[in-house]
């Protein structure tokens, strides 16, 4: 409760998990986990390898089910729907190994993720002129224009991870769950790519991360939550976590046995 | 001699439509079928049963046996709905091996191993197509029908979400598409359109038998398919005309005993295959690799 005294009042809880318990063959990949994602800001998770994180991500998905607990978005829960209803609600994700539609030029990649109607309408994506001038409008964003008939296999590693964050911009999703998006990224890549975030929550989105990078991870999160072996360790302002020697510890793996 | 190329004609167009409904799956949803002659030889029976017993009105029976072919899709729907790749490959084999048990044994319906004789031509509006080139230009018309129509859907926004599920399932799903949906939708699609050409081929002979439909044809226009290109509009059709004339060709050649034409046909084939898969493996209308 003292924390609560000098901490801003916190903002709307967008998704909830609820002692969420997930395991594989006895192992417990995720492990009771309880977390608020809360609405306009961007979260990161943090912790090392093996800690549950991109688990966590499949399971709010649903690309796996829970072993145990509940998932509600905007109070209900979602714990048994299909993943494209779920990302219908409007929860979207990125992949750590990205997934880009590979065959497709960079202009489907986006175009196709904002036609989301199974038959052959698209009666709330609007018209194909918007949907293509949204797709140029992200493209330029990204700085993947001149790069829009290209197919995504045939792209620089760098063009590859900001058309991950292109088709992400171009749902209608107000939350966004990012695997990795920066690994791997040039400095002059990554100011832009922490822009654009920016940019994405000024607009409303909230965003939960998956990083390792503790230098992205200070300059980027507003809230951060330590898992371990699939537990919640701690979970607060970003100062009060990076301050935990405890916790250092455990990243940086000098963990006692 | 031009009753001899306009027979020859016509049976490209009928496989022209095999190869590109089988490349619509194949290239676009990832669903590499061995069964394709089923539903060609569903629409075949469905046409010539139709028009011994009822009706010779090619409206009818096309309607008919595509909605039948539609129907049964549902058979290479589900398990592609389970498993991938070369799962899926042994599954539909399965199912192609049971077809033709059925198409030979049930001889009520089909005529047994002898199969169907002396099928009516058929009509439209109460007009009989009996002269072989009438009957080239339906076959043709319907071709360009099923290209513009195929065309059409590939370059929609459904052929889009075919294309990202074939390209990463796991993230259509998370992009909010109902793959279950669009994958049953596209088979549905195939092989309703496979049951045109079987119906033209019935009518066209005026004699069908299992020997039409059996692995050795979803082998043939699978064939077609990755000879031409998968994946890409015109090269179903450069396939099937390559595979078609292949045969025809070859019996020109003055030096081949007659006798030998089936032995030296597969040589060739298996020949041009592996010299495709070495210098051309996106096939002759593929896509240059490495384009930037």
């Amino acid at each position: 409760m003292l924390q609560m005294s000098k901490a801003p009042a916190l903002p709307a809880t967008l998704l909830e998990i609820v002692n969420l318990t997930k395991s594989f063959e006895g192992v417990k990949a995720v492990d009771d986990v309880s977390l608020h994602l809360r609405e306009g800001i961007i979260t990161t998770l943090v912790g090392p390898n093996g800690a549950g994180k991109t688990t966590l991500f499949n399971l709010i998905t649903g690309h796996l089910r829970p072993t145990a607990g509940d998932i509600r978005w905007q109070g209900d829960s979602v714990v048994g729907t299909a993943p494209w209803k779920i990302a219908q609600l409007g929860v979207a994700r990125t992949f750590q190994d990205l997934r880009l539609f590979s065959h497709m030029t960079v202009f489907e990649n986006v175009l196709t993720v904002m036609e989301n109607s199974a038959w052959f309408w698209q009666s709330e994506a609007g018209s194909v002129t918007e949907r293509r001038r949204r797709v140029h409008e992200i493209l330029d964003a990204t700085g993947l224009v001149h790069k829009a008939e290209v197919r995504a296999n045939d792209l620089a590693y760098a063009e590859r991870k900001f058309l991950s964050l292109a088709r992400i911009m171009a749902t209608k999703a107000k939350m966004w769950l990012l695997d990795e998006p920066a690994s791997g990224l040039d400095p002059g890549s990554y100011e832009r790519f922490v822009t654009l975030l920016r940019n994405e929550v000024r607009r409303g989105i909230t965003i939960c991360i998956i990083e390792h990078n503790l230098e992205i991870v200070v300059s980027i999160s507003d809230r951060i939550s330590f898992l371990d072996q699939g537990r919640l360790l701690a979970d607060g302002e970003p100062d009060e976590i990076l301050s935990n020697p405890e916790l250092s510890s455990i990243y940086f793996g000098e963990r006692n046995p | 001699m031009i009753a001899y190329l306009i027979n020859l004609a016509t049976l490209v167009c009928i496989n022209a439509i095999l190869a590109i409904t089988l490349n619509f799956i194949m290239g676009y949803a990832g669903i590499f079928s061995l069964a394709h002659a089923v539903f060609f030889g569903v629409g075949a029976y469905v046409a010539a049963f139709m028009a011994l017993q009822w009706t010779d009105s090619l409206l009818f029976q096309l309607v008919a046996a595509m909605l039948l072919a539609g129907l049964l899709s549902a058979a290479l729907a589900l398990p592609a709905l389970r498993v991938r790749g070369d799962y899926f490959v042994a599954a539909s084999l399965g199912f192609q091996v049971l077809a033709t048990t059925v198409f030979s044994e049930w001889k009520s319906v089909t005529g047994g191993i002898g199969g169907l004789v002396g099928i009516p031509p058929a009509s439209i509006a109460g007009h009989a197509i009996t002269d072989p080139v009438e009957f080239f230009g339906l076959a043709a018309v319907a071709l360009a029908l099923v290209v513009v129509l195929t065309t059409a859907i590939v370059r929609s926004s459904f052929g889009r979400s075919l294309k990202a599920i074939r390209d990463s399932e796991s993230a259509a799903l998370a992009f909010g598409k109902n793959v279950a949906l669009i994958k049953t939708l596209s088979v549905f699609y195939s092989t309703a359109m496979c049951a045109v050409a079987g119906v033209l081929y019935a009518d066209y002979l005026s004699f069908i038998n299992v020997e039409s439909f059996t692995i050795d044809a979803s082998t043939l226009f699978m064939a077609m398919v990755i000879v031409g290109g998968i994946g890409t509009v015109w090269g179903p059709i450069v396939g099937a005309v390559l595979l078609t004339l292949l045969p025809a060709a070859l019996t020109y050649l003055p030096f081949l005993p007659r006798t030998e034409i089936g032995s030296v046909q597969q040589m060739i084939y298996g020949l041009a295959m592996v010299l495709l898969m070495i210098f051309k493996p996106d096939g002759l209308m593929g896509a240059k690799q490495g384009e930037a």
